[in-house]
């Protein structure tokens, strides 16, 4: 299967995707709790991002839980 | 003597057949259920999980009616095990600002619970049969091809099907038609002695719906609320202890009482509470307690579920949910058949991988967990512990359950899995210690429990299942199994990923 690297876009999508929200809401810096994200979701990207090789613990995303904060972690 | 013929035949109305069933029905096939007793019937297994009722019963559309039903919700499990001497939990959200609308599950009545699933099986187009007993499978050499059974009128009947699914629990006489044999575990062979109190105490809000586990030194206590005022009490001990809890209703609540003395937090919940002495809860029951799996899950034109295939220790509330999860794969290798898509070797291929991959991760959580409490002191504590375990009967047992996966190999060697089970426990260890007791601000967060490898593994299908229910479509999987089979887009059926438009990542 190809695979696309983990980009910010990516990751922005991924997110919008389980939250099932626009893209457009998922600012930087929104609070991805107040935007519904629970701990299913949550697992549902990790599993998805490991897939593509990210080497991430739950409780490292779990701390807070933004999208700039994830793709700081996530791409570096 | 009349033939029937359906495309499938359920034998036995549990939770497993009943899922198999109306999934199956739910693809448009003709399903027969045939069901011994007639429901309402006393079942035990009252604690469940969220992959039940969030992603089975979502599956089966029974979900707002096991909602109205009003059963106790459950955030989790509190437990008296391991070196913490006061209670800590397993909570099924990750941290309280991160509970969903998935992150409880409910204790149940299965007198209710199974009604309400086999009521709605024959809603959504089972034709369900009660008071029919069926005592033999027709086959040939090529394929099982249906079912004998005996009526309400007492009258021998014949049915044939493309598919029979035995689903008729622990005691089902039919799972050796499927062409292998029941083997044991040797560690976890216990006994339950159970029964029914009346004004028992809660453990504190928001965990007074939680079940409590509770170890002492002769086993462990469970402790369910299954009403305000109605709680589920039961002891797990070892099956040498047969004599002492096998006798009549007398001696049964002795023992009962006595391994409740001896279990503080229960003791102290309990108070003054009576045990109920009328009725279905009125009896004190006992259950052999054996861990088992059978060698072979399916042959052409037959598969086992549920109990009839394989179960494991009640310490975490699995049983509802590997019967239905092996309902679930089961329908999905059946609807694939049946409509033509998938070959039956490569479909049933699928459906015994993860049904054994599913129990084979819980036998190495539930090795793990035991190992935590074990101690040298008493018979039942030893025999749980993994570095005394005999090695031929783990590699046995483990070879089994489809080996335990290590990175790319199965592992079923002795020493191997020996060091790799008290691994799992040292690291559960570590993670119960770091959440910390219930009611405390670190014990609210699962971080550590859930990044546990060895917890991350069993909850990766359940998870799967929910998630199809929270999410309400289907996202692109790799398959589980390599070479395997993906599930296809409503979850009822498999497709092939080499296949599947779904897995372009566009
Ligand atoms: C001590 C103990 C505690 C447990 N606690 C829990 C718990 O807290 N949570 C949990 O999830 N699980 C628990 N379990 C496990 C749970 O009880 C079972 O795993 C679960 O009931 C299995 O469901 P099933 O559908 O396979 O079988 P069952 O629920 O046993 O249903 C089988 C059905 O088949 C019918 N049948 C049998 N023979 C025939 C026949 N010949 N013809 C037609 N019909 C037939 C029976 O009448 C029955 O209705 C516990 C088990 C034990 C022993």
């Amino acid at each position: 299967m190809e695979r696309t690297p983990l980009t910010p876009e990516r990751i922005r999508a991924d997110v919008a995707d389980v939250l099932s929200v626009p893209q457009d809401e998922i600012t930087d810096e929104v609070q991805l709790i107040d935007r519904g994200l629970d701990s299913i979701r949550l697992m549902t990207l990790i599993e998805r991002w490991r897939a593509e090789g990210a080497d991430v613990e739950l409780a490292e995303l779990a701390e807070r839980p933004t999208v700039a904060d994830w793709v700081a972690k996530l791409t570096r | 003597m009349k033939t029937e013929e359906y495309d499938v035949v359920v034998v036995g109305g549990g939770p497993g057949g009943s899922t198999a069933a109306t999934l199956v029905a739910r693809h448009g096939h003709r399903v027969l259920l045939l069901e011994k007793e007639t429901f309402p019937r006393y079942q035990i297994g009252e604690s469940l999980l969220p992959a039940t009722v969030h992603g089975i019963c979502r599956l089966l559309g029974v979900e707002q009616e096991v909602e109205r039903a009003g059963f106790t919700v459950k955030r989790g499990g509190s437990f008296r095990w391991g070196t913490n001497p006061l209670p800590w939990n397993f909570l099924f959200a990750l941290s309280p600002e991160m509970s969903g609308p998935t992150s409880f599950a409910y204790q149940v009545e299965r007198m209710k619970f199974d009604d309400i699933l086999l009521r709605n099986a024959a809603a959504r187009g089972v034709e369900v049969r009660e008071n029919a007993s069926v005592g033999e499978v027709l086959s040939d050499q090529e394929r099982v091809r249906g079912v004998r059974y005996t009526g309400a009128s007492g009258q021998v009947r014949e049915v044939r099907a493309r598919h029979v699914i035995d689903a008729s629990g622990n005691r089902t006489r039919i799972s050796g038609a499927a062409g292998g044999e029941r083997v044991y575990s040797e560690h976890f062979r216990n006994l339950a002695l159970f029964g029914y109190f009346e004004g028992g105490g809660r453990l504190p809000a928001p965990d007074s719906g939680n079940i409590l586990c509770a170890a002492f030194d002769e086993g462990w206590l469970w402790y369910i609320p299954l009403s305000d005022t109605l709680t589920s009490i039961g002891a797990v001990i070892s099956h040498t202890a047969a004599q002492e809890v096998q006798g009549d209703q007398d001696a049964r609540e002795k023992a009962l009482l006595g391994f409740i003395d001896r279990c503080e937090i229960v003791r102290d919940l309990l108070g003054d509470a009576t045990r109920v002495t009328t009725g279905t809860y009125g009896e004190l029951r006992v259950r052999k307690d054996y861990s088992y799996a059978n060698t072979r899950f399916w042959r052409p034109g037959m598969a086992l579920v549920g109990d009839a295939a394989c179960f494991i220790d009640p310490v975490f509330s699995t049983g509802v949910h590997l019967a239905t999860y092996g309902g679930l794969l089961a329908a999905r290798s059946i609807n694939s058949v049946l409509d033509g898509s998938v070959p039956e070797d490569r479909a049933f291929t699928e459906f015994e991988g993860r049904y054994r991959r599913e129990y084979g991760v819980f036998y190495e959580f539930l090795s793990a967990f035991y190992d935590m409490q074990a101690s040298e002191d008493t018979y039942f504590w030893k025999a749980k512990k993994v570095t005394l375990f005999d090695a031929s009967a783990m590699e046995a047992f483990v070879a089994l359950v489809g080996g335990v996966a290590s990175g790319e190999a199965a592992l079923t060697d002795a020493p191997a899995l020996t060091a790799r089970f008290a691994g799992s426990s040292r690291a559960l260890g570590a993670a119960v210690e770091a959440t910390g007791s219930m009611q405390t601000e670190s014990g609210e967060r699962m971080n550590h429990l859930f990044g546990v490898p060895a917890v991350a593994s069993v909850m990766q299908e359940m998870n799967d299942i929910q998630r199809r229910g929270v999410l309400g479509r289907a996202t692109a999987e790799s398959p589980l199994l390599r070479g395997g089979l993906v599930p296809s887009a409503d979850g009822l059926s498999w497709t092939d990923p080499e296949t599947d438009p779904r897995t372009d990542p566009a």
